[in-house]
């Protein structure tokens, strides 16, 4: 199965606090790699590595490898906008931008692409369309992106991290901040985009990450525990702290 | 706190006639100190509504003898004979066309100062240039006056103003605005410079909170789609936080409209308006102050007047500026 970005040995400093201890996994291409385990356990920050956002942080930094497309892009001279642009985020918490719906997506668009007007539209359109929010917007597209509920304004900004055609699209546990019916919406697109993009999800719902997920990785105070097949993961795990995390029994 | 704890004694004992005097008597001492705090808020409308009276019966006299005149009249002579004849246009236009030069210099440098401080200054070299900014504002404005006076004004009139003036000589409105007739160490410009310097402080200082408000995830998501440093701060940072920047900038108005001490010592007193930004000139607080301890009668009354216009164009400028500050909070809550 072809590995879309391998990590090999990564290490991750905020400081001089060590907070990821040498982590080797692969996420392969059109999977949706889940990441679970209790907070603080270092996997929104393995997240943060695989865009390089860790860089806008002074005294962060990361050692060893993220091989994407076989290319290490923790070298210095990697080209961190046009790294981002191919590898998308999604946040915790929805972040339109202060503009209109159709700007927060056009704007992306605009800083990559040299499109007319009718091109940007039918952009637009598609990205809206593949976030599952183009019925709902489509009459007040002008409208400010911070006037839609929490489940649409996240619906907005993945839509947003589609149109710039991104291979990988990373999820910082994009769920916790909406109702159960946002949430389903939001996972049924999950499914629908791995097949044109590579997925990684941190999530703190176990059902969660067995719904959408076809690999899970557990982690634990830095350290990758065990990376496997979802299925096997919830049913026969290999790891005495990964069955107790999904039996509840800590965490 | 002997009352304190005799309650809790008492509340044990259930005895509910002691615990309703003990709290008559803390309901007494509340309602003093309530009103206390009451008395200190109104003593401050009061003496704002008394210096406005007192302004406007200062300058009733010359209110009577101007009139509307006042304000349209560009000659200013205290001692002709018989009648003197003033007008408060030299003034006004000083004020106004200094603020306005000094906001154009210092609002793009303290911008640039804020975002430079919050999105790309390495964070050893932070701390340092806050304070010397921090610094700047704590000069008081009579040394800036000093320095205008006997090193920027002297400077910018042998070294720099002439170039600028035969740079422009044969370029049409160019040339009169930087007109070199009457280029002088005491000029409009170098005041306004000197103004720009004195404000900078504030602009930096308000932008850089204001920034520094922006929510870090949605600068991360802005560059998460592959924006560079100044595509977000011209699409994020700024959109989010124009209404707390343009108050900013009225607060820095402000105070450069009322600015006295430094703008007296070097921008000449003279009422004229030369259309030239080299020529001395004079601002409403100047002129005040420099005349007020020789003037008498309708003169004083006129003086009195040019100073309730800059209170009104202060207040305008102020009242503004909360207005844009108040629905900066209101959208921040939402």
């Amino acid at each position: 199965m072809l590995e879309k970005i391998s990590v090999k040995d990564l290490k991750f400093f905020y400081g001089a606090n060590l907070a990821l201890k040498g982590i080797n996994i692969p996420l392969y291409a059109n999977k949706v790699t889940a990441f679970i385990g209790p907070s603080g356990c270092g996997k929104s920050t393995l997240l943060r590595v695989l865009n390089r956002m860790y860089d806008l942080y002074p005294g962060q930094h990361a050692e060893g490898e993220v091989n994407f497309d076989g290319r290490n892009i923790l070298n210095p001279g990697e080209d961190l906008n046009l790294l981002r642009a191919r590898i998308g985020m999604v946040f915790q918490k929805p972040t339109p931008f202060p503009m209109t719906i159709y700007d927060n997506i056009a704007f992306g668009l605009k800083l990559y692409e040299n499109l007319s007007k009718s091109e940007l539209d039918g952009r637009v359109e598609d990205s809206l369309k593949r976030a599952a929010l183009w019925s709902e917007v489509k009459d007040k597209l002008g409208a400010n992106g911070l006037s839609l509920s929490g489940g649409q304004q996240q619906r907005l900004c993945i839509a947003r991290t589609v149109a710039i055609k991104p291979e990988v699209i990373l999820f910082d546990e994009p769920c916790s901040a909406l109702d159960p019916i946002s949430t389903a919406k939001i996972e049924e697109l999950i499914d629908e985009l791995k097949t044109e993009y590579t997925i990684a999800i941190v999530t703190h719902n176990m059902q969660q990450a067995a719904r959408v997920s076809e690999y899970t990785a557990f982690m634990y105070l830095g350290e990758l525990v065990e990376f496997d097949e979802t299925s096997k993961i919830f049913t026969t795990p290999s790891d005495q702290r990964t069955q107790d995390y999904i039996t509840g029994r800590f965490g | 706190m002997t009352t304190i704890s005799d309650t809790t004694k008492h509340l044990d004992m259930a005895a509910s006639s002691d615990r309703a005097r003990v709290l008559k008597s803390l309901a007494l001492s509340d309602k003093v100190f309530a009103f206390a705090t009451r008395a200190a808020a109104y003593a401050v409308l009061l003496l704002l509504a008394g210096i406005i009276l007192s302004l406007i019966a200062g300058a009733w006299p010359a209110m009577k003898a101007f009139g509307f005149e006042f304000l349209i009249t560009r000659r200013w002579a205290p001692q002709l004979e018989p009648e003197p004849v003033l007008g408060a246009l030299a003034p006004i236009y000083g004020t106004l066309v200094s603020s306005f030069i000094a906001m154009l210099i210092a609002v793009p440098f303290g911008l640039g100062i804020a975002i430079f401080l919050t999105e790309l200054c390495p964070h050893a070299i932070r701390r340092p240039i806050r304070l010397a900014i921090e610094l700047l504002a704590g000069i008081p404005s009579i040394i800036y006056g000093m320095w205008g006076f006997f090193v920027l004004g002297p400077f910018l009139a042998n070294h720099i103003e002439p170039s600028i003036v035969a740079a422009v000589a044969n370029i049409p409105v160019l040339n009169s605005i930087f007109s070199g007739e009457m280029v002088s160490n005491l000029s409009l410009f170098n005041a306004s410079l000197i103004l720009a310097i004195m404000i900078l402080p504030f602009i930096t200082a308000i932008a850089v909170d204001v920034f520094s408000t922006v929510p870090p995830v949605l600068k991360e998501a802005a560059y998460g789609i592959g924006c560079t440093t100044w595509e977000v701060v011209n699409n994020v940072v700024l959109p989010f936080t124009r209404v707390g920047v343009v108050g900013g900038v009225m607060l820095a108005l402000g105070r450069a409209l009322g600015e006295t001490m430094a703008v007296t010592f070097i921008i000449g007193n003279s009422f004229k308006i030369s259309g030239s930004i080299f020529a001395p000139g004079t601002t409403i607080s100047a002129a005040i102050a420099s005349e007020f301890a020789e003037s008498e009668g309708l003169h004083q009354s006129a003086l009195i007047l040019l100073g309730l216009l800059l209170f009104v164009l202060t207040f305008i400028v102020l009242a503004s500026a909360r207005f844009m500050l108040m629905r900066l909070e209101k959208r921040a809550g939402a």
